[in-house]
């Protein structure tokens, strides 16, 4: 790519230059006239070619703040630490963050320090990942095929709300070992063999951020349509999440099946023969809406644990009905959550926002 | 009348030598030298060239820049100065030796300041997208938009038109954490090239294009083609567009 330097082309840029820019000149024998632009600031405009000045809109905002960025970054050095925080160990990795739309390993430092492990990006100046030393229940190191066919060793640090977050790094085992250490000199101690070795394969990679797993267990799945097809029962873990409800098949190693809590609408119990060898057996038949139609997943497996499935579902059923009945919303103007019949039927009553039906409604009767 | 001096720009040079008449007004432009230093003027009277003929005022920004950058033909480096910067007579000196000076008393700065631009240019470098193209991508690729998207299908008229709102502030929210994505990106790999990067104003683009980053950066002219073809891999991208102008004489960095 040339650059441009066309005189016709480039008229606006070099009036930035020269109206703007050049040496400043701090004496006091410069005839000025002080802080009056001594071309207008529409002439300026009608020089451009450009109809209107700067709009103000979104850009404008954003363009002091990155501007501030800028500035700023150009001091920063060192990872921030907290007072009397000390680093222990540093070495250089990625973290796996998957928050919203952008996944990736961001790579940075890793510093293991007395009261943290995290991840510092330098050249953001960004801690990417962090957590409390107290707050880690169990690290354990496991193989992954990573996007470039490799294995690698990825380092699994699971917290006490039992969500796992991974890292990546040359000397990974070094690391580990650097964990393991730190805790035991604050007298803090890990889980060994933490959970399930399903568990902990499976979740690590289908936990979203924020989500938690209230529920869980070894249960059998027979998919919709199953049964006549033939006995496809197949063994896995059920989880049950703030977010969604989910089965691990184990042999396939992926998530199987899985529906946001808020498309179930029934979790019913039943006996039933699940094979001429199977007789008499609990199952769960979860109902639920699949793409505007109703569909069926049925669970079986011991007795306690489908009752206890049974419960737990019908709780989440219930809340999420409740939910519905008093459906709120919040006013696009201002944010503030009302009622959706009140937000259509009167308006807003925070900040006056009408919708434009009503609008037109109110002005063909005019208040007396 | 012409007891005024308007400067155009300060350069290494130690001989008094003319120009022609290439300057404001076809006004004779001249160097007025102190030691290896020297400052191009033109005479002129004791006030700013200001007017409402926008034609006019073409013409003296064009003449401006023809005498800094011939000026930075013959002496190789120069430190521009912006325009109307006029120095003045008074009771204690003449123009002429206020401008000596003046360049006496901050010789060691502007020394040091020449020394940094030696053999190197301003550029500058100009990001668009296409909001059209980026919000239908965002729309596709974002969960939380393309979800609330199909839910509103699904929704009565009352509440889908809040969900529209909604979406609408969502993307247009996304779009801005977008733009700071691409400009950090952008930043880095542009970083790279050049010596010295100034962050300028977003200016108002025509439709269907929004500017995402101005910069301003400073390189020797050897780099510059490097640097032009880190751009042409941005502009080659889908949605997005690149503005490459220069070599200026370095008035950003003076």
């Amino acid at each position: 790519m040339e650059p441009v330097r066309d005189v016709h082309a480039t008229l606006v840029d070099l009036l930035d230059r020269i109206l703007d820019k050049g040496l400043v000149i701090n004496a006091d024998v410069i005839i000025s006239v002080a802080g009056i632009p001594l071309i207008g600031v529409n002439l300026r405009a009608a020089l451009a070619g450009m109809e209107t000045m700067l709009k103000y809109g979104v850009m404008q905002a954003w363009d002091e703040k990155t501007r501030a960025w800028e500035r700023e970054r150009r001091e920063i050095g060192e990872v921030p630490l907290l007072e009397g925080e000390e680093v222990n160990f540093k070495i250089f990795g990625s973290y796996y963050y998957s928050k919203g739309i952008y996944t990736a390993w961001r790579s940075g430092y890793i510093y293991l320090t007395t009261k943290r492990l995290l991840l510092w990006n330098r050249e953001f100046d960004d801690v990417v990942f962090q957590i409390d030393l107290e707050k880690i229940k169990a690290i354990l190191i496991n193989q992954e095929d990573l996007l470039t066919k490799e294995k690698k060793d990825v380092l699994y640090i699971v917290d006490q709300d039992n969500r796992v977050s991974r890292l990546l790094s040359t000397k990974i085992d070094r690391l580990k070992e650097g964990i393991e250490q730190s805790l035991k000199a604050m007298g803090l101690s890990l889980e060994e063999n933490p959970v399930l070795p399903a568990f902990e394969k499976g979740p690590i990679s289908f936990l979203m951020e924020g989500e938690k797993v209230t529920n869980r267990g070894k249960v059998w799945h027979l998919p919709d349509g199953g049964g006549i097809l033939g006995n496809t029962w197949k063994p896995g873990y059920l989880y049950l999440t703030n977010k969604r409800l989910c089965w691990w098949y184990g042999f396939e190693g992926r998530l199987a099946f899985q529906i946001p809590i808020e498309e179930i609408s029934a979790a019913i119990k039943e006996r039933r023969d699940l094979s001429p060898v199977l007789k008499d057996k609990k199952v769960l038949d979860v109902i639920y809406n699949a793409n505007g139609t109703r569909a069926v997943s049925s669970f079986s497996g011991k007795e306690i644990e489908i009752d206890e499935w049974e419960k737990v579902l019908n709780r989440v059923i219930v809340k999420g009905n409740e939910a519905e009945e008093k459906e709120r919303e919040a006013c696009p103007q201002c944010g503030y959550s009302a009622p959706v019949k009140e937000l259509l039927e009167i308006g807003c009553s925070k900040c006056g926002w009408v919708s434009a039906r009503l609008k037109r409604k109110l002005v063909k009767t005019p208040a007396k | 009348m012409t007891e005024a001096r308007y400067l155009y720009c300060i350069a290494n040079g130690s001989e008094q030598i003319t120009f022609g008449n290439i300057g404001i007004e076809n006004n004779e432009v001249y160097t007025i030298p102190y030691k290896d230093l020297c400052a191009v003027v033109h005479n002129c009277p004791p006030e700013p060239y200001e007017s409402e003929d926008k034609e006019k005022i073409k013409s003296w920004i064009v003449a401006h820049e023809k005498v800094v950058e011939t000026a930075w033909t013959r002496f190789g480096t120069v430190l521009p100065l912006g325009f109307d910067t006029i120095i003045k007579s008074d009771q204690d000196r003449n123009a002429e030796d206020n401008i000596k000076k003046w360049i006496k008393d901050d010789y060691e700065n502007l020394k040091q300041k020449l020394d940094k631009l030696r053999d190197k240019a301003e550029f500058g470098v100009q990001v668009f997208w296409n909001p059209k193209i980026m919000g239908k991508r965002l729309t596709e690729t974002n969960e939380e938009i393309a979800k609330l998207s199909q839910d509103i299908k699904s929704k009565s008229r009352g509440l889908a038109y809040m969900y529209k709102q909604k979406l609408e502030n969502l993307l247009k929210k996304q779009m801005e954490v977008e733009s700071e994505r691409y400009f950090k990106d952008f930043y880095e790999q542009i970083k790279r090239w050049v010596d010295e990067i100034k962050v300028e104003k977003t200016k108002k683009s025509d439709e269907g294009k929004q500017m995402l980053m101005n910069l301003s950066c400073l390189l020797s002219k050897e780099k510059s083609k490097v640097l032009g073809e880190e751009l042409e891999k941005i502009n080659n991208r889908e949605g997005l567009f690149v503005r490459f102008t220069g070599p200026w004489p370095p008035y950003s960095f003076a």
